[in-house]
């Protein structure tokens, strides 16, 4: 996982509990807490931490990574602001997020480990993003899609109909435009 | 008194502005990080292109040396065959001649005296002037057809190295592209799709016929290509790209080894059975478009088919 997503979960703890709180939870988890955007650090480092978080704050992990999503949104856009730029609608930047962002990401960075999108558009209020990864992290593309929807000023409703957690090998992300 | 401020607060306004300096300094590595990766790429696809044009210059410094040396070759081989040649003519009629006598001389035999008869029916059989008589035809058309063939031979290593300058005239690659398709009409109606896809292109100044031999070559080629497909394929383009003509051949069907690549424009070389090929066809293809300024490429991939492109100078 890249240092960019610890960077705004640092952001998110420190604005929520204060700074005290983010020292006790990398002295919990006895992590050195230096992380640099665009160097990866292990998977379960992130999974320690946001269980840490859970336990302290007592919020349940899927609604904090649902959360954390939304301010990951905000986290990465005001750091890659050209992205949100280029898209006008809420649906066009949904679509430019695979075949956009994803490759400007792999020019800088060797094996990333992005996770797959496709997407159906059937009708003009609804888009299907069928999502893959082996981090089965699709709770926090809700909340990333959650937070672009609030910088869009568009409301939406995402279903979750077929999930990896169920045992099926893809998510479904319906995400409907109201 | 003095305002005992909050200890903290120094601190905290440092750590902001640390944080503030480290995302620029990060904003700056990845801006020059995409920088370099967009440099690295076309510095890839400039090598690339440097090495295809290595390649084909390569390519066409050893064809040039090929086209001195056939050039000399045809040369030096025309000399005594045009003296072989003029000889086995007089000798065609100096044999003719003795026919005639030798006839003559079996037709008058019986009015010769009995001894002199006895002689020359014992000279006839010892020096087997029947079989003579039979076999001479025989063997003065097997030689000129062995001479015709050594006369086309040099005629084609001419052709490729391109020592006769041939006549121009103004004339549309389209029509001459859709002439051959009709002529190998029947060659290619036995269930191969030829796609035409003619864009208009202007008249240029060439020799129509040798620049139809080419399409022909080509085409013909690439039906072979297909005999295996199981939905054999060509298709023909023309356009004009930057005062450029440019024709390409592409087929589905076997492609070609980079090795064969390398060699297809060699005189003699083939890949067919002998007898079936002479390994000339896309020699004198490659002479008749050098002859016209222009290039001829091959780009192919073993089991994916083979695309020929023709680029011809517009002026």
């Amino acid at each position: 996982m890249k240092g960019v997503i610890f960077n705004v979960l640092e952001e998110l703890v420190i604005e929520q509990c204060g700074m005290l709180i983010w020292n006790e939870i990398l002295e919990e988890q006895a992590l050195e807490g230096a992380y640099t955007a665009g160097e990866s650090y292990p998977d379960e480092e992130l999974f320690g931490l946001v269980a840490s978080i859970s336990e302290k704050t007592e919020i349940p992990i899927e609604t904090l990574i649902s959360t954390f999503g939304e301010r990951l949104f905000k986290g990465l856009s005001q750091r890659y602001p050209s992205f949100i730029e280029a898209e006008s609608t809420l649906k066009g930047f949904l679509k430019s997020v695979h075949d956009v962002i994803h490759i400007e990401v792999r020019k800088l960075y060797e094996n990333p480990n992005l996770p797959d999108f496709e997407y159906t558009d059937k009708a003009d209020d609804t888009l299907l993003m069928q999502y893959r990864s082996p981090r089965k992290l699709c709770i926090l593309a809700e909340g990333l899609i959650r937070g672009a929807a609030t910088h869009y000023k568009t409301p939406v409703k995402i279903e979750h109909p077929t999930c990896m957690h169920k045992g099926a090998d893809h998510c479904d992300l319906v995400i409907r435009f109201l | 008194m003095m305002e005992i401020s909050n200890p903290e607060d120094p601190y905290k306004k440092a750590y902001e502005r640390e944080k503030k300096a480290r995302l620029k300094a990060e904003e700056i590595l990845e801006n020059k990080t995409r920088e370099l990766f967009i440099k690295n790429q076309n510095l890839k696809e400039t090598n690339n292109l440097l090495q295809q044009h290595q390649a084909i210059m390569l390519q066409n410094e050893k064809l040039a040396t090929l086209g001195t040396l056939t050039a000399g070759m045809a040369h030096e081989i025309n000399n005594p065959l045009a003296f072989v040649k003029s000889n086995f003519e007089s000798l065609s009629k100096y044999h003719n001649a003795y026919a005639k006598l030798i006839s003559f001389i079996q037709q008058e035999s019986d009015n010769l005296p009995k001894a002199i008869q006895e002689n020359l029916t014992e000279l006839i059989e010892e020096e087997d002037i029947e079989f003579i008589q039979e076999d001479l035809p025989e063997l003065m058309e097997d030689t000129a057809e062995g001479l015709t063939r050594v006369r086309n031979i040099v005629a084609n290593l001419r052709r490729f190295s391109r020592t006769q300058s041939t006549e121009r005239s103004l004339a549309n690659l389209n029509e001459g592209i859709e002439s051959t398709l009709k002529l190998l009409h029947s060659e290619l109606k036995s269930g191969v799709n030829i796609e035409l896809n003619l864009q208009s292109i202007p008249d240029i100044s060439c020799n129509p016929n040798e620049l139809n031999q080419v399409f022909l070559n080509l085409i013909i080629n690439a039906k072979q290509a297909t005999t295996d497909q199981a939905q054999p394929s060509i298709e023909v383009t023309s356009q004009v790209l930057e005062s450029q003509i440019v024709i390409t051949i592409r087929d589905n069907g076997c492609g070609m080894s980079t090795e064969t690549q390398e060699k297809i424009f060699v005189p003699f070389f083939t890949t067919k059975a002998v007898g079936e090929g002479t390994g000339m066809g896309l020699a004198i293809a490659y002479g008749i478009i050098q002859d016209h300024h222009g290039e001829i490429l091959v780009n192919s991939a073993e089991g994916q088919g083979t695309t020929f492109t023709v680029k011809l100078p517009i002026n």
